[in-house]
């Protein structure tokens, strides 16, 4: 095995360990979505409102995730 | 009276339509293929039609295009056709029918949504919202169209490419076969333009460039003092020196929403049509299973239109919003 | 970024898509449905207006209904009490009257019934006095023997002597006739005489008046006979 398929294999295992972050992104929406659906639950009024924030909220955790990704990108196709 | 009973036939022609998929997707005619899965759009042409544009370098005939143009055309003939409804409807009794009504329902929650969040600010916020979401619907939604994705020109692969079989006349089939030289690879006629980088940087670009356009507007000069926080400064130093980081962060932040914007929407297409191609090209003849994917996706491209134009329409709102600096001022 | 398929030229082309997109729906979709809808709640606030005005209208109406239909039942009211109180004081007039009537009716009856009565006790009374002064006559009658008129003839002298029947001075004429039942005894007729002051006197004899004397000095009459009292009594009892 040669010092450039090595780098490729290196390649592929980075990307796949740069997107564990992506677990804590799912606990944080799973977390965010918990929050506000139990919100909703005790009082059906606010819907629309936590909808909104959840979302929101959902999108700050997701932009972790997307994080995460950009740098398996980076490191997949050989941005840098 | 007899209560007549609805027949769902419609069921029935999904089902025959699965299991033609069934039986034609792995059998010796039509294999499946693992097709190539690219980052960038593939180009069409491998030549750039112009050499150097507006200065900026070659551009190329990229798969996205037809697709734009398409999706252009498309929502240029709805949106006329609702503009003709709209206008028949307002000189009669303001109840528009047909496409119109359809697109004044949808508009319709969408200007409550903004006004529920922006107030007063929601009929400059409104267009921006709904364009960004519509846009992005009609760009999700079109990728899942069969056709896209499947049928384009063949190229000479680099390195190892398909062997392929001829249909007659000019048309030709990939075949699973690999071969080390001489191969060939597909560069489809249509990809989904949220597939492409280009499209969700532009829209992202925009989208945050009119944040900070809709922040001006509302508050004039005083948006500034959102990233470059002096309030302070004098007063309490150690606070204020804390509150001046505070809005260079905004600062960062505000750049890391494109970014955030851009791969958002990017990652959700591309990790769907990598898992159609995936799944289809690991199962091979059980070629029900990327249906439900299509199913999954289509439910994924509504969200994501959604949180792409929800989240645009939330950081307008809150840009019209003063950053808590007022009653300070007013002191 | 070549990698990731970024093109400046591409993305400039996109931004330009987009921006047709966005006056295309602006333009064509968004200004003309904001109008509309615009348009259409002040409609509906013209709606609810009218409807508020229209309510408003109807509710005075109702009140104004209500008033006139307050005010005919009073009237109504008013003029049926009137009526029943007109049929009360005429019915009682008519009652009256005819209580009246009945009264005077009875009244007249009851006076008439009286007169009757009376004239019928009346006659009935001469009846039962004629019947009792025949039955006193018939008993009287029998009961006169030549004896006791002589008493009766005696009393009546000793009466006259005895200031009784006060007869002495009146008795005074030129002629007297004495009635008597019996043939008077030359006694009796000697005391006649006596108590008598007149110049001649003529017996009579007249067994109707059943007993006593009746003694008729020109135009003056003293009775003493039995019928003469027996008249006396029949007169009373009348």
């Amino acid at each position: 095995m040669d010092g450039q398929s090595l780098i490729d294999a290196m390649r592929f295992v980075g990307a796949g360990l740069a997107m564990i972050g992506a677990a804590g992104a799912g606990i944080g929406i799973g977390l965010s979505v918990q929050g506000a659906l139990g919100g909703m639950a005790r009082n059906p009024d606010t819907y629309g409102n936590l909808l909104t924030n959840m979302i929101l909220g959902i999108a700050f955790s997701e932009a972790i995730a997307i994080y995460c990704l950009v740098i398996a990108f980076l490191m997949l196709f050989k941005v840098v | 009276m007899e209560h007549k009973k609805r027949r769902p036939w419609r069921r029935w022609v999904v089902l025959v339509l699965m299991i033609v998929g069934f039986i034609l997707g792995g059998n010796a005619f039509f294999p499946a293929v693992q097709p190539e899965i690219t980052v960038a759009a593939e180009k069409l042409i491998l030549e750039p039609i112009f050499e150097n544009f507006l200065g900026l370098g070659p551009f190329y005939l990229v798969n996205t295009l037809p697709t734009l143009a398409v999706t252009l055309v498309l929502l240029i003939v709805i949106a006329f056709f609702a503009n003709r409804s709209l206008k028949k409807s307002q000189n009669t009794d303001l109840v528009p029918r047909g496409i119109g009504n359809v697109m004044e329902a949808i508009l319709e929650m969408l200007y409550n949504l903004t006004e529920g969040s922006a107030g007063k600010y929601a009929k400059m916020i409104f267009p921006w919202f709904a364009t960004i979401m519509i846009y992005v619907l009609f760009a999700n939604l079109l990728k899942l169209i069969p056709g896209f994705e499947s049928i384009g020109v063949l190229h000479h692969a680099e390195g190892e490419g398909h062997a392929i079989k001829s249909l007659g006349g000019v048309w030709s089939m990939l075949t699973p076969a690999k071969v080390e030289e001489g191969g060939y690879i597909l560069a489809p006629f249509f990809r989904g333009i949220s597939v492409d980088l280009n499209f969700t940087a532009s829209l992202a670009l925009i989208s945050v460039v009119m944040i900070q356009v809709i922040g001006f507007r509302a508050q004039g000069l005083g948006y500034l003092s959102k990233f470059f926080n002096t309030r302070r400064m004098f007063k309490v130093p150690f606070f204020g020196a804390m509150d001046f980081l505070v809005g260079l962060l905004e600062l960062i932040s505000e750049l890391s929403k494109i970014l955030s914007f851009a791969f958002r929407l990017f990652g959700n297409m591309f990790a769907g049509i990598v898992l159609v191609a995936i799944v289809a090209g690991l199962l091979g003849k059980f070629s029900i299973l990327p249906a439900m994917i299509m199913m999954f996706e289509l439910f994924v491209g509504l969200i994501q239109a959604f949180v792409f134009g929800m989240l645009t329409m939330v950081f307008m709102a809150q840009a019209t919003q003063g950053h808590g600096g007022e009653e300070h001022a007013e002191h | 970024m070549e990698a990731l398929g970024i093109n400046l030229g591409l993305l400039i082309v996109q931004i330009i898509a987009f921006i047709i997109v966005y006056l295309t729906l602006n333009s064509w979709v968004y200004k003309p449905m904001l109008d509309m809808m615009e348009s259409r709640k002040t409609k509906i606030a013209q709606g609810l207006e009218d409807a508020r005005v229209a309510s408003e209208a109807r509710a005075n109406a109702e009140k104004e209904a209500a008033k006139v239909l307050a005010a005919a039942q009073a009237e109504a009211n008013k003029v049926v009490r009137e009526a029943t109180e007109r049929a009360a004081s005429a019915g009682k007039e008519v009652k009256a009257a005819a209580d009246a009537e009945a009264t005077k009716a009875r009244e007249a009856a009851m006076a008439e019934a009286e007169v009757e009565r009376n004239r019928i006790l009346g006659d009935l009374r001469g009846q039962v006095a004629a019947l009792a002064i025949a039955a006193a006559n018939k008993l009287v009658g029998e009961t006169l023997d030549e004896k006791k008129q002589h008493v009766l003839i005696d009393e009546f002298f000793s009466g006259i002597k005895g200031g009784k029947v006060v007869v002495a001075e009146s008795l005074t004429g030129d002629s007297a006739e004495v009635t008597s039942a019996l043939p008077l005894t030359t006694a009796e007729q000697a005391s006649v005489k006596k108590s008598v002051t007149v110049k001649e006197i003529s017996f009579k004899v007249d067994p109707s008046i059943l007993g006593g004397l009746v003694i008729k000095v020109g135009d003056k009459v003293l009775d003493g006979s039995v019928a003469g009292k027996l008249e006396g009594l029949r007169q009373t009892l009348k």
